[in-house]
């Protein structure tokens, strides 16, 4: 009998030992993203790009000779939810985790992360806060909102506006460049006339725009995101309101113009990372041109191609640390990747863990509908 | 001056709305004593229904704007309103005896599925209905834009409220739906089918949704699959305003928190705009706890 017992349990044993030994035949890297709730266009292009970067790396081998095996968890775009995936994630021997989108969302999962050392990289984020708490692992694609803020201050001013309306979502993205352009925009002399939040995913800011046009400003700039952006605008012109809008990145989604339709988005500039289409890296192009092949359709916006980057940089990490150890591979992205030829040009990091350059553009919407680069 | 009339058409054009959805959840209510949290998915499924209607049969061009809506609308009440009632054989009727706790939480999880069956059909992006189709005339009345859409949006909603209205006060099966709201156990010994009257507020209540559901896809053009939670919300608020289970409470109190929501907005802060209209809620839950209509205990439904 006791031995019958030692072979099961020796049985055992080796089932365990087989799992585990199967198990680290892959490296795995973890991706969260919105893939529902109000963000599931960015979320679910988000995944398809790390995917197809995934099976492109894989057919070149992998990485440290493993092959690399994607685990996507969903955050549904909520603060709430992302604690819950963060803590699903760190417990599936991911070396590294790629995301998210919205700044309040990334901020919910960080400490998480950072306790049990995992790399985190995330795409869409530019609140200025989440590299400012010296977390050792945190890094992100996207520029940080101060950068905006500036880049938001200078087009105003030689777009030639003195009187601005600022209106922000109360997301914490939102909100950081609200304040952020509000303070630059006075030190340069300009008068802020309107400074307020709307609450996002309603229908109607009817009562907003009323309000604003009160304020009888020169331009409006909106901080927060397209869906909202895309109804003001429609909005503004049943108003018959001709007032110019400046949208910040998170208005850079071609569902935009489809919200607002054509008339009412047309002249409406915003502030961005160049789109995927004006990415002039090599890599992008040809990137871009397997996606449409495999996807039939582009990626909705440079926030998924920045998940994208994270992708490439996280394994570019491990080949350069030559080693899945969580220490090693921040020590590599913050002093030794220099310049890596990224989707959306050349990448260094920091040692805060941000991504080192000018990235922004502003870009306006003509008649068709189509977002177009402006030189200024 | 001008702003506040400006304010306050804004406001009725959004509280119409709310009115509309509001009489879903007070009508349910009102019989079964139960918050049917998928009412505003319902709503949804009335927005997503009218625009895949409206795109695949073309009706606005066979038929004229004002004949191809009038059918769309019947069309998309009526496919909502069968799924109000395969929703309550669904997730209610098995529950009937159950604790109403149990049938809270299953009104829950079907707005849940419904949800997320609709992101499954239809994907996650943002639907827009065509913005070819609609009249965009805005009129100028007295220095007031009033979007032509905004008016008839406002009519029909006050339109099938009326309706609503005199069909629960006038008739005879309005008489027993207000009969099962007060004493269901006396209805059924009056000779009254309870169960079909249930039936027919869940295919009442949901078509109504259905309609608001298509009204807002038509007027603002967007639409996504969680917007039912954020209008489900505010009617479920508009319902408790006036009083839930009193039909024409949830009428008063959508208009007048779409009233208070944009005025709040207008002279106080837009940020805090819900918070002021939740604080009205709590102002008046206070001074009368049933809601502003919701005493006159014999009128309940």
């Amino acid at each position: 009998m006791k031995q019958q017992l030692l072979a099961l349990v020796a049985a055992l044993g080796l089932a365990v030992g087989g799992v585990t030994a199967q198990a680290a035949d892959t490296v795995k890297i973890g991706l969260m993203a919105p893939l529902t709730g109000s963000w599931a266009s960015e979320g679910q292009g988000m995944k398809k790009i790390v995917e197809l970067l995934a099976e492109q790396q894989n057919a070149k081998g992998g990485v440290l000779g493993k092959q690399i095996e994607v685990v996507t968890e969903d955050d549904g775009g909520d603060p709430r939810t992302a604690s819950l995936a963060a803590q699903r994630l760190t417990t599936r021997g991911v070396v590294g985790v790629i995301g998210t989108y919205g700044s309040s969302v990334t901020e919910a999962s960080q400490a998480i992360y950072d306790e049990v050392k995992l790399p985190q990289i995330a795409n869409g984020s530019t609140a200025i806060r989440l590299t400012e708490k010296g977390f050792k692992h945190f890094f992100r694609t996207a520029p940080r909102d101060d950068e905006q803020g500036r880049m938001a201050a200078r087009t105003i001013d030689k777009l030639g506006f003195k009187k601005v309306a600022i209106l922000h979502d109360n997301t914490s993205y939102a909100k950081g460049l609200a304040d952020e352009a509000n303070a630059l925009l006075k030190d340069q002399g300009a008068e802020v006339v309107f400074f307020d939040a709307l609450t996002p995913g309603e229908r109607d800011y009817t009562a907003i725009l009323t309000k604003l046009k009160g304020a009888n400003p020169d331009v409006v700039l909106f901080t927060g995101y397209y869906p909202e952006a895309g109804l003001l605008l429609r909005q503004k012109k049943d108003m018959n309101w001709q007032v110019p809008f400046l949208g910040g990145d998170a208005t850079n989604n071609v569902d935009l113009v489809k919200i607002a339709g054509k008339e009412a988005a047309e002249g409406f500039y915003f502030l961005s990372p160049p789109q995927p289409r004006d990415l002039d890296t090599p890599d992008a192009a040809a990137f871009l041109a397997d996606y449409q092949k495999k996807y039939n359709e582009l990626p909705p916006s440079i926030w998924a191609m920045l998940a994208g980057d994270g992708f490439r940089v996280m394994v570019a990490g491990i080949a350069g640390a030559k080693s899945t150890d969580s220490d090693k591979i921040a020590a590599y992205l913050h002093k030794d990747l220099k310049d890596y030829p990224g989707l959306s040009g050349p990448i260094s990091f920091d040692a805060k863990g941000d991504r080192e350059g000018e990235v922004y553009r502003v870009y306006k919407v003509d008649a068709e509908g189509n977002f177009v680069l402006q030189k200024l | 001056m001008e702003e506040f009339f400006q304010q306050l058409t804004n406001g009725l054009a959004v509280g119409g709305i709310y009115a509309l959805i509001a009489l879903g959840y007070t009508m349910v209510y009102g019989v079964l004593k139960l918050i049917n949290f998928a009412h505003g998915d319902l709503f949804t499924y009335g927005a997503y229904l009218g625009l895949t209607l409206l795109t695949s049969l073309a009706l606005t061009d066979r038929l004229g704007f004002a004949l191809g809506v009038l059918v769309l609308a019947l069309m998309v009440m009526g496919l909502v309103a069968v799924l109000g009632a395969i929703l309550e054989r669904a997730a209610y009727r098995p529950l009937r005896e159950s604790p109403r706790l149990s049938a809270v939480v299953s009104a829950l999880g079907a707005s849940i599925f419904l949800q997320n069956a609709l992101m499954l059909l239809y994907g996650a992006r943002f639907q827009v209905y065509p913005d070819d189709i609609l009249p965009t005339a805005t009129l100028n009345v007295f220095g007031l834009y009033l979007p032509l859409m905004r008016v008839l949006i406002v009519l029909a909603s006050v339109l099938m409220m009326v309706a609503l209205y005199l069909f629960i006060q006038k008739t005879r099966i309005g008489a027993a739906i207000r009969a099962a709201a007060i004493d269901q156990g006396a209805a059924r010994l009056m000779g009254i089918d309870v169960n079909r009257v249930i039936l027919l507020v869940f295919l009442m209540g949901p078509a109504l949704g259905g309609a608001a559901g298509l009204m807002v896809g038509l007027y603002y053009g967007q639409i996504n699959f969680t917007m039912g939670w954020v209008y489900g919300m505010k009617a479920f608020t508009a319902a408790i305003l006036g009083g839930i289970g009193n039909i024409p409470g949830a009428m008063v109190g959508g208009l007048l928190l779409g009233v208070i929501e944009a005025l709040g907005a207008a002279y106080i802060s837009i940020a805090w705009k819900d918070a002021i209209a939740f604080l009205v809620l709590i102002l008046i839950l206070i001074v009368r706890p049933t809601g502003l209509l919701g005493e006159r205990v014999a009128d309940k439904i």
